[in-house]
């Protein structure tokens, strides 16, 4: 009897507690990232970006009137970690879950979200994709709980081609180089899909282990015998940086047309080796004009730097998110994630760079690019060098789209 | 005719670099019998230390001094943290080692921040020794390679011809006669350890300013010194630059093949069924250079398990 007493004693508030929890449940978003290891720097860009994103979320009053609550995971940079953490970030409640910085985390991620979902109906959880950018994604792992703020390999080849092709700086040969896995596979597809339309030949095609060759002097041996006038490249990081070094080194008048050249650190490490390459973006501050001067003070001021290379379009997705936070109604007090993704295809969001959408089919965002190339007589100077990136040509959404994959076949929910 | 010369130059002078950053650990292995997990996180050192240094005092003093630097903290590592665990075992040892890797690599990232350095060859430097079949040879590559062939002499030459070299062998095969003998055995293995890692950081202030300096250096160029270490034999000097070479010459002719396994059957007549298969069929062999070194060190420890100028264990 007392025992009984005793129960009843703690459990009934601890049972009103959580009742009361369930009723007002704040909105959780959960930014899963490599946030220590050797991608650490993207990861915590990646971060950076979200947590900016959810403030201004919670400056325009959060979602039914409690702030939303920001929360951080380290998939310690592969997809195990990204499984592990994700289960911790469910546990907490995390309802929408942010990452960007790898297509095969991303891959993981939507995969035990899809799984989770169709166990757990009533309980969905939502990915929100700022940057990885693997065609798979949206083709044939197509999930009508996962969203694409960032491009593809498909959409920056398609202007980058097109802005080098008017601006003269393409040349008929061209050499594709990538790193050897799903990007750089997407990436090389994507320049021999792009050959017609660019004019050009591709001379050789070449694949590479990732992150793993220092000496790029080979390459540069094979680029010169193949008579190449323009590299094509979806390298990022060092593997671009070490290989614009060498073909400076070996005196190759080559010009490069890449996709990350933007990643902070690149321009500064590389120098005057950079002067002429282009880069596509989804944000260029130079292009963005006016507004684009205002996000980026208003960003400066709330994160303490301007916004580069994945930040904008992070931002720029979190603010789809608030649009359609803001069009999503309650139920019982929490938040629908169907209804919510629902409101999320139909977002439409005004940025600097123009409007982005999300296409319902795929859930690809359409949004704005940039076509720019590395001069001295740029706007914004990068890394604190004399050099920037001056943007050759601008790409409305509906301009940069491509097609959507045969392969993506969404289930959506009754 | 030239691609091929061109090519073997580039495989020797990036061979000579992995020689470079793979004397130190195979002299400290051969020593003291001491796996330093660690030894790649000592070249990067040697490369943020010159970067640093560059500006105030001048490239060539600083990549005389940056490896001073690099061995005093190698100095500094044995005598307070190696020592104390040293008769614990290899074990105790490389767990230590492993462990420093990634201090040291995270307070880099804290000193330097996440993204590469603007650490580059200096202009003086930065022009081209000769012309081969249109493209330009930079002097700073032969630069790289001359030093470490400097390197490998005077190591050489140190330990084989000189009085400090009988001391520090004698130290290693019977430390109680050489401690008996009135030589000071500990402080012998705590020279070796800072000479090592020294030599880590020559290794990565010439060769931080031709590739990039970043924080993830160590790693990218870590497990390939182990390679180029066990193939040449652990602790044998002569093996890790002859394995050095036969690795970065294999690497760097292979990026010029682009044919896979089906093009070997359609020599005879079955190239159609082979690429009909994929996979590994069609996979070209430029697409995995990277890759060869481990198959080579695979392919020694099942034939010749001492490396191929190792003692026979």
């Amino acid at each position: 009897m007392q025992k009984s007493t005793y129960k009843n004693i703690v459990i009934a508030p601890a049972l009103a507690l959580f009742a009361g929890i369930a009723v007002a449940a704040p909105v959780k978003i959960g930014v899963l990232e490599s946030l220590s290891g050797p991608q650490a720097s993207t990861g915590l860009l990646y971060r950076t970006a979200t947590k900016y994103g959810v403030d201004k979320i919670n400056a325009a009053g959060g979602w039914n009137g409690e702030p939303v609550q920001f929360v951080e995971y380290d998939n310690q940079g592969g997809p195990a970690g990204a499984s592990d953490k994700l289960k911790a970030a469910i546990a907490d409640g995390v309802q929408i879950i942010v990452q960007g910085a790898s297509s095969a985390v991303a891959g993981q991620i939507t995969e035990d979200i899809r799984k989770h979902n169709l166990r757990n109906p009533g309980k969905e959880i939502i990915f929100i994709n700022v940057g990885a950018e693997a065609m798979e994604l949206i083709g044939e792992k197509c999930n009508f709980h996962h969203f694409r703020f960032g491009s593809n390999a498909q959409v920056r080849t398609k202007a980058l081609v097109n802005a080098m092709k008017q601006a003269n700086a393409i040349g008929s040969k061209v050499y594709s180089i990538n790193q050897n896995y799903s990007w750089g596979q997407d990436m090389e597809q994507a320049i021999s899909d792009n050959a017609s339309s660019g004019g050009y030949k591709v001379v050789v095609k070449t694949l590479h282990d990732v992150n793993k060759i220092q000496d790029f002097a080979p390459y540069v041996t094979k680029i010169n015998a193949a008579n190449a006038d323009t590299v094509l490249t979806g390298n990022w990081s060092n593997d671009l940086l070490l290989m614009m070094k060498a073909t400076k080194a070996a005196g190759l008048k080559v010009r490069f047309g890449t996709t990350y050249l933007d990643q902070p650190g690149n321009l500064g490490n590389a120098g005057d080796v950079a002067v002429g390459h282009y880069v596509v973006q989804t944000f260029n501050p130079e292009a963005a004009g006016a507004d684009g001067e205002r996000f980026i003070a208003d960003y400066k001021a709330r994160t303490g730097h301007e916004p580069v290379f994945i930040e904008p379009q992070t931002a720029f997705g979190m603010a789809m998110v608030a649009d359609a936070l803001r069009r999503t109604k309650p139920e019982a007090g929490a938040l629908n994630v169907n209804a919510f993704a629902k409101a999320l295809e139909s977002a439409k969001v005004k940025t600097p760079m123009g409007e982005i959408t999300v296409r319902a089919s795929d859930h690809q965002a359409l949004q704005p690019m940039a076509v720019s190339v590395v001069t001295k007589d740029a706007k914004y100077k990068v890394d604190n060098t004399d050099m920037g990136f001056k943007p050759v040509k601008r790409f409305t959404a509906e301009e940069a789209a491509t097609p959507v994959q045969s392969s993506c076949n969404m289930k959506r929910p009754a | 005719m030239d691609q091929i010369i061109v090519s073997l130059l580039n495989g020797i002078i990036y061979g000579l670099l992995l020689f470079m950053v793979s004397a130190g650990l195979t002299l400290i292995f051969g020593m003291m019998g001491v796996l330093n997990f660690a030894h790649a996180s000592f070249y990067m050192l040697g490369a943020y230390f010159a970067y640093t240094l560059q500006g105030t005092i001048g490239f060539w003093a600083a990549i005389v001094l940056a490896p001073v630097l690099v061995g005093g903290i190698g100095v500094v590592v044995e005598r307070f943290f190696l020592r104390k665990v040293h008769h614990h075992g290899h074990a105790h040892e490389l767990l230590l080692t492993f462990g420093l890797s990634f201090i040291i690599a995270e307070s880099i990232k804290l000193f330097f921040g996440n993204y590469p350095v603007d650490y580059r060859v200096p202009n003086a430097l930065d022009f081209s020794a000769f012309t081969i079949g249109g493209m330009q040879y930079p002097m700073y590559r032969l630069l790289m390679g001359g030093v470490a062939i400097a390197m490998f002499i005077v190591i050489y030459l140190l330990l084989t011809r000189t009085r400090v070299g009988i001391v520090v062998r004698s130290a290693i095969y019977k430390p109680h006669m050489a401690e008996a003998l009135g030589h000071n055995v500990p402080m012998v293995f705590m020279g070796v350890f800072g000479v090592g890692a020294a030599l880590a950081g020559l290794a990565g202030a010439v060769a931080g300013a031709f590739y990039t300096t970043n924080p993830n250096m160590a790693l990218e160029l870590g497990v390939m010194v182990f390679v180029v270490v066990v193939v040449g034999g652990l602790g044998s000097l002569g093996g890790a630059m002859l394995s050095s070479i036969i690795i970065g010459i294999i690497t760097s002719l292979a990026v010029g093949v682009d044919a896979s396994v089906a093009d070997l059957f359609a020599y005879f007549g079955a190239g159609e069924w082979a690429r009909s298969i994929g996979g590994l069929m069609t996979l070209k062999l430029s697409s995995m250079s990277a890759t060869i070194p481990f198959a080579l060190m695979l392919l020694i420890l099942l034939v010749r398990p001492s490396g191929l100028m190792g003692e026979k264990a």
